[in-house]
């Protein structure tokens, strides 16, 4: 892993709290609500284990693949837009977030057609207990991500009128969006790939 | 601020600022812990709602429930319906200080209209119901397990006006520039949300972690809705502090 | 000692994220369409790079590298709770 011992001009000191104190608090809950789903879920795992094995085989891992790969690529512009509008390219921070929240909405229609997908193969919520945990779980995270999406419309009205324009505010959502990729993966590695 | 109220009376003798300046919104605050203490005693020791009795029983099992639980339930019932009316205090007081904020007064209005509504559903409905299912002990046995399943359905599931109810607090914090409440409260109000909607499943599920003594549905929402309560007295206590004497609250 | 500006650090990352997630599902798929039968090492192999992956964008991307001490501490605790609670489990299941 890379490390860097002097900042660069585009670099914050050391021991800067990115956003603010606030967003962290919720950050932190939500981890821990989400912490609770997936320790949740591996109990009902221990104890059904044949039953969510076999549904895993269902579930399409190449679509999850996708999304993580959509999400990560979100989460790198929205990263990107924070470092330029530090720097005061606003222009350039504005076309960034547009493109990370064009991201999520990608991951939204992907996500929906999989949904879809599983549906029609009969794999609703009340199927079994499996598909119980993936379509709440899922579920749960798709209303984060849209809820992320008013967070970058947020920070792009807020990127546009010069007299707001506060880093606090675009680096929170910024965290708030991370925090959203941050739990895919975790949901991408139980739910798809881990057996 | 649109319209100011009519003037708060003025001091009238140097004795008056002596007593207890905020001693109504005191009262009021102290109704809170009181309130929820009772609601605790009511729903978890007296009338065993709270956890909830399994949905994924037989018709016996729900009656010799009943049987079991008929005098406290009885007891318990009747108290809520006497002290209930002192939610409404509880959210008076937290509607109150949503006026003080620099929004319009519609989030207190539909902050008020949500728990009034919701109160229905999330407390009284299931009351009566047990009420009604341990009232005569000969009623058909089906019609008992008919009581209990709308009792808890309707206690458990009964998120839809405290979903709006938390969005609007969460709403009225965030946009308030005479903070209040600081804005965390605003992110945990909203983090309730969130879970809240984990509890749209009860319909569908008699067990599992989704059902409506679920280890998700229940036991989470349950212990996240206990640490907002928490924050809230907490933060009613600082802000009704930090109050000024005279401050003119919008109408 | 390097310095990186911070875009070309941003990208480096989300390279190195994208290749483990390809190498995550390669595994996976690998092992083809008979995934009915659990398998330790795959698991093992598939929480690890999840892990390394979070922490990239925990450290990274949010930017907790450079905060306070007890946040690096806090975030650095869930992942190892969440993901070391899942291993044991699936090792008992």
């Amino acid at each position: 892993m890379v490390s860097i011992l002097e900042t660069t001009p585009t670099e914050q000191p050391r021991w800067h709290l990115p956003g603010d104190i606030n967003i962290w608090v919720f950050v932190l809950a939500d981890l821990f609500s989400f912490a609770f789903y997936f320790v949740v879920f591996m109990v009902y795992r221990i104890e059904h284990g044949s039953v969510f094995l076999d549904s895993q085989r269902h579930l399409n891992l190449t679509t999850g693949a996708l999304n993580t790969l959509v999400l990560l690529a979100s989460s790198r512009f929205v990263a990107l837009a924070v470092q330029t509008a530090r720097t005061g390219d606003y222009r350039r921070a504005t076309r960034l977030v547009s493109l990370g929240g064009l991201c999520g909405i990608l991951f939204t229609l992907i996500k929906s057609y999989e949904w879809f997908r599983e549906i029609a193969d009969g794999f609703t919520l009340p199927r079994n207990e499996f598909f119980m945990f993936y379509f709440s779980i899922t579920g749960v995270h798709l209303f984060h991500v849209l809820i992320g999406l008013l967070v970058l419309a947020l920070i792009l009205r807020e990127l546009r009128e010069p007299s707001l324009r506060r880093a606090s505010m675009v680096e929170a959502g910024a965290i708030y969006w991370h925090m959203v990729d941050l739990v895919w993966i975790v949901i991408f590695a139980l739910l798809y790939l881990a057996r | 601020m649109t319209g100011a109220t009519a003037a708060l009376p003025a001091r009238v003798s140097a004795r008056d600022d002596q007593r207890s300046p905020k001693l109504d919104l005191w009262i009021c605050w102290w109704v809170f812990p009181a309130f929820y203490t009772l609601f605790g005693l009511i729903f978890v020791v007296l009338t065993r709602v709270m956890p909830p009795p399994r949905p994924g029983v037989g018709v016996d099992q729900i009656n010799s429930f009943f049987h079991a639980h008929g005098t406290t339930i009885k007891l318990g019932f009747a108290l809520l319906m006497v002290f209930i009316g002192l939610a409404s205090v509880t959210n008076g007081l937290v509607a109150f200080q949503m006026k003080r904020m620099s929004v319009k007064p519609i989030f207190t209005y539909a902050y008020i209209a949500t728990l009034a509504v919701g109160a229905v559903p999330g407390a009284l409905f299931a009351a009566f119901a047990f009420l009604a299912a341990v009232f005569r002990p000969d009623r058909d046995p089906h019609l008992v397990a008919l009581l209990y399943d709308v009792g808890l359905l309707t206690f458990v599931g009964s998120l839809g006006c405290f979903t709006t109810n938390y969005l609007v607090l969460a709403l009225a914090i965030a946009l308030d520039k005479n903070k209040v409440f600081p804005m965390w409260m605003a992110y945990i109000t909203f983090w309730q949300i969130a879970t809240e909607l984990l509890a749209a499943p009860v319909f569908v599920f008699q067990k599992g972690a989704f059902a409506w003594n679920g280890a998700i549905s229940f036991y989470e929402g349950t212990v996240i809705f206990v640490v907002f309560l928490g924050c809230l007295i907490v933060l009613l206590r600082r802000a009704i502090q930090q109050q000024p004497m005279d401050e003119l609250v919008q109408d | 000692m390097r310095r990186i500006p911070a875009e070309a650090r941003i990208d480096c990352v989300w390279i190195l994220l994208s290749g483990l997630t390809v190498v995550a599902w390669g595994l996976a798929k690998v092992h083809g369409e008979h995934r009915l039968t659990p398998s330790g090492p795959e698991t093992v192999a598939v929480l690890a790079i999840a892990s390394v992956k979070s922490r990239l964008i925990i450290r990274q991307y949010m930017e907790v590298r450079t905060a306070p001490t007890c946040l690096r501490r806090a975030t650095d605790a869930w992942l190892v709770v969440v993901m070391v609670t899942i291993a044991v489990m699936y090792a008992y299941a």
